[in-house]
Parts: structure tokens; sequence; C-alpha cells
């Protein structure tokens, strides 16, 4: 349905974009980061969002993820425009952003991480004194992580025994058990061998089968276009192409981020 | 199609279980101590001494659950000692003026519990405030408290002690549940409260996030500013707390009260098992890390050996307790 300028789309596909900017521009001093930048993600869609160092991807991320206010442009959650104080005001609205630094804390239970900063009490005073339900959420985290694909045995293990992949698997569960509508991952497959980053993406296909909207950010092309259903490559701050990933090859996908093609 | 998150169990015994457990370890030492203690000089194995490594153990186990929670944040308090000192000496001018103006002893000594346990959150806000708004590592800040008010100490009393308080306080401290005084066993239910609390409340589940991955901790939005101002008052109330005690003990504020109690503090929290990097404690292993440290102590003492050979043993278990963490991570395949 769409195509590569994003005007051309039909209202019936506006009506379900999920989350949108529209004419974002961000400078850093007189570094221009973001020139106009407009782009979109409906339910149920993967938009990979790529371009070479400094193509103004994280800045992008971080204007997503409400860490950084863009300087001009609209941010729209459900077509309604939004102003994002804090990356906390975003979680709220159900926008979860995975960093690829943040991670886990690692001497923490699975599910201590997952409930993390989300932690449910017992019932009456000792919830009230701030006592933990931690069976109550043991089960919760087990369920949730389940849901999209990833089995854990025991969630009350503790994380620092977890492989790379494992923890990332963790570290999505929680953005997906989380997450009410849009869900960005910076850089998910990172430092992953080739086995748990396919276990990885196997977790994006499952997410987005969910309805949420994923903004999958990755310099890794070939995951890029197994797991996305349309790609947007960012050069130099400005948008260069955003089309069905199905118009992409490697080759072609690269020439448009180096500006070869 | 799954992620199978799976571990193989430890194929090892429970007994090689149970010898990986650092509580387990000080249960054997502490037992092992006792017995070598009492062998060598049966005067040991009595009431009255278990009494006076109690009453030793009362100020050195409060100091340590506070700094048990700072550690575990990552942080350290190098004040405590300090705040054991001053609050003990602010408390004694309080209930000497109260007591020059006859006022009932039960609540001179109340007010006095506040206005040490008051002056100890001041201490521990100021740290705080070092650490989280002036950003000053903990070490620095802590060390800048712990030389300030030792020297506000000396300078506020003279040098001297501070007395003329209420004259029942040190009937206080006189051992009546078998080897237990009264703020002993106040002091036990406060440990057992605050070890629930570091273990099952949300509060402690914070305290560990902190100190594991603090940028995880912050993107998950925990203030982690406001929770590590309140840590630092808890460490520095408990040791408030143990400088009352010290008063109660002795019937004066001294300057000296606490003097290097810090050092006692941290060794019995790493003796615990506790990893200064952060993430890593129990409060059970800080109790018996400060038991084992009082026994040894009061042990040598009996035994007839120089009391400065307490340092050279306290170096042996720190040393002993950082190998064995080391040794731990090593086998579980984690980082060295």
């Amino acid at each position: 349905m769409s195509s590569a300028t994003a005007s051309a789309s039909t209202s019936a596909s506006t009506e379900e974009v999920l989350y949108e900017v529209r004419n974002i521009s961000k400078n850093y001093g007189s570094v221009v980061a973001l020139d106009n930048v407009s782009m979109k993600v409906r339910a149920g869609e993967v938009v990979g969002l790529v371009g070479d160092n400094g193509a103004g991807k994280s800045t992008l991320v971080k204007v997503l993820s409400g860490a950084h206010r863009p300087d001009s442009g609209e941010v729209l959650l459900d077509g309604i425009q939004r102003h994002w104080n804090t990356p906390h005001d975003a979680i709220e609205a159900g926008i979860e952003t995975l960093y690829q630094e943040s991670g886990l804390a690692p001497h923490l239970s699975v599910s201590a991480n997952v409930f993390l900063g989300r932690e449910e009490v017992k019932k009456g005073l000792l919830g009230k004194l701030g006592f933990l339900a931690n069976k109550e959420m043991d089960q919760r985290a087990f369920q949730d992580l389940k849901n999209v694909g990833i089995a854990v045995p025991e969630s009350n293990r503790s994380v620092s025994q977890l492989s790379g992949g494992q923890r990332q698997a963790v570290a999505i569960g929680r953005s997906v058990a989380w997450a009410s509508k849009v869900i960005l991952l910076d850089e998910p497959t990172n430092h992953l061998g080739a086995r748990q980053a396919g276990e990885v993406l196997n977790i994006i296909e499952q997410v987005k089968s969910k309805g949420f909207g994923v903004i999958f950010i990755s310099h890794t092309l070939p995951h890029v276009l197994r797991v996305t259903d349309r790609i947007v490559v960012l050069r130099l701050g400005k948008i260069v192409a955003d089309a069905p990933t199905s118009t992409f090859d490697a080759e072609k996908l690269l020439g448009t981020i180096t500006g070869l093609i | 199609m799954t992620t199978q998150i799976t571990q193989a169990p430890t194929p090892a015994s429970r007994a090689k279980g149970l010898l990986k457990n650092q509580q387990f370890i000080l249960v054997l030492v502490l037992i092992a101590m006792v017995t070598f203690f009492s062998l060598k000089n049966h005067i040991f194995f009595t009431n009255a001494v278990f009494a006076n490594v109690l009453s030793d153990w009362i100020p050195v186990v409060l100091m340590a659950i506070g700094e048990t929670f700072v550690i575990i944040t990552g942080g350290i308090d190098l004040s405590v000692g300090s705040v054991v000192g001053f609050s003990g000496v602010v408390t004694a001018f309080a209930m000497r003026n109260l007591t020059a103006h006859n006022v009932n002893q039960n609540t001179t000594l109340a007010i006095g519990l506040l206005v040490a346990v008051a002056v100890g959150c001041g201490i521990g806000l100021i740290n705080a405030l070092l650490i989280t708004r002036a950003r000053i590592v903990p070490f620095v800040a802590t060390l800048a408290t712990l030389g300030a008010f030792r020297g506000l100490c000396i300078v506020t009393t003279g040098g001297g002690p501070v007395g003329e308080g209420p004259d029942s306080a040190i009937a206080l401290t006189v051992p009546k549940y078998g080897p237990f005084n009264s703020p002993g066993l106040v002091v036990v239910v406060l440990v057992v409260i605050i070890g629930l609390y570091l273990h099952k409340s949300r509060f402690g589940r914070y305290t560990y996030a902190i100190g594991s991955n603090s940028f995880a901790a912050r993107s998950a939005g925990i203030n982690v500013k406001a929770h590590l101002t309140k840590v630092y008052i808890l460490s520095g109330a408990l040791s408030g707390l143990a400088g009352f005690y010290l008063y109660l003990r002795l019937s004066v504020g001294s300057p000296s009260s606490g003097q290097s109690g810090e050092l006692d503090a941290i060794a019995a929290v790493v003796i615990g098992g506790a990893a200064l990097a952060g993430g890593v404690g129990k409060i059970t292993g800080t109790v018996l890390g400060s038991l084992i440290l009082t026994t040894v102590t009061s042990g040598l003492i009996i035994i007839g050996v120089a009391p400065n050979w307490k340092q050279v043993v306290v170096a042996l278990l720190i040393a002993a307790a950082v190998f064995s963490q080391g040794l731990r991570n090593w086998t579980k395949g984690g980082d060295l």
C-alpha cells in the first residue's frame, strides 16, 4: 500500500497509522541532525530504520521515544498530536523503547526485570508497606514471555545466568509485555551470534502478528530485509527512501544508504 | 519457534551446593570460632561472655545493616563511625540539658533516642546531597563527612566525655533475657524487619536494581537519586541508633565513640558476601559477618592474645570472603 512518497497513501491506510512524525527537524548547534523528516508505522507493521553512522537514526529514535524534543514538526499517536516531555510520557502512552545499551539488571531475576519499575505488591497491609507479590509476578512474567515465544523454565532465575541472546529475548519480551502500541528496537541483534539473532528476529515476527507497530533500527541489512515490511532510509538527516521491503535487495539497500545509487 | 531459556541444573550434590552458600560457610566459621575459643578457655562459653559479645555486636550490626543497603547500590558510606560519635555527643548534650531541667528520665531517654536518630538522618541527608546533587563519588563524599563530624565531636566536647545524663541509661544495657539486654532484643526485631524490607519489598528491589545496572533502573522509571537519598538517610539513621546505644552503654557521649567503626561495618558486609561493585548482598550475611567480627574481638582477648591480632584475623576473613566470592562467580561462569 505504501509507496516512496508518504502523501500518496490513501485515507484508508492513514487511519491505520499508529505512530507518526511529520516534518521533524532537529539541530545540534550548527549541525543538522534531522531535516524535515516524516515517517509512520501502522499496526502490525515492522518498519526498518536504516542509515549510515551520523545519518540521524539515533536522533530520530530519541525523538520517537520521547528522550529528545524536536525543534520543529509534529509527533502523532493514533492521529492525535502529542508532546513528550520525558521518555516516561511516551512509555505511559504505550511506546516502549529497547535501547541497545540499557539492557537488564543482571543480578535480578527474569521476572524482577520484566516488572522493574512496575512491581506488583501484595494485597492488604503488606502491599501498602511495599511488599512485593513475587509469586504472581513470576507467573505473569512467565506467561507474558511465553506469549511472545520466549520460554523461561523459571522466571525467578537471575539474568546473569542467561546467555546474551537469552538476555536480549527477555529484554524484548519485557518491552512487548508493557507496550500497548509501539515498540522501538534499537539494534536488538547487535553483538549476538547468528542463531541467537535468528531467535530475536522470530520474536519480532511474533510481536508484529499481535498488532503492535514495530520500528526496527539496525545496521545488519540481512536482518532488516528479513523481518521488516517497509524500510525507511536516512542519509545526512534526510529521508531518502521509504518503500516496501520487497522493492529492495541487499545491493539496492546498501546503495541507497551510502548514496551510490 | 520459541526461544528456550534452559539451564542444566547444577550437577553438584546438595552438600557441594551448601558449601557454595556463603551463609552456610559463615555459620560454620562462627561455630568453629566459638568452639576454638571455648576449648582454649572455658570461660568463653558463658552467658557473661556471650552477653558481652552481643553488646559489642549491637552497634556494629546497626552500622553494617545500613552499610549493606549502601553497598548493594554500588556506593559506600565511610561516615558511619563518625555518625555514631557525633550523634552520641549531641544526644548526650541534649539529655544533660533535660536532666538539668529535671525532666522525667524516660522522657529524657525517648527524646535522646529521637535526637540521635535525627542527627544520623541529617548526616545521611548531607551525604546524599553531596552524592546525588554535587555529584561527588560516594567514597569521597562520605570521606569528607567522616572527617568533618569526627572533628566536630572533638570541637564540641573539647575532647572529653559528655555525662550528667539520666542515671537509668546504663541499667538498660544489663543482660536481661539470657545474654540479651532489652535494646539488643529491639535491635534483633529491627534487623529482621529491615531484612524483610530489603529482600521482599519494592524498596529493596530498587536498591538491588540500582547497584546492578543504574542505567536500566533509570530507564525503567525508577527515581535513582531519590532512592539513593533514602538509602544514605537509612544508613545515617541506623548509625545514629548505634550512637545512642553506645551512649547507654557508657552513660556518656564520648567523642571517640565509633572511631574506625566504618571499617568494622564494611568488613562485616564484605565478610557477609556483599560485593563492593553493587547488586549483591544479604542481611543474614551481614548479621553473621558482624557476629564473627565481635566474636573474634572478645575471643582473642579471652584466650590472652593481644587484641591487635584482631586486625590480622579480620583481614584474613575479608580476603577469604572475597576469594570465595570470586570462586563462586568463576564456577558459575560469571565475570571475573
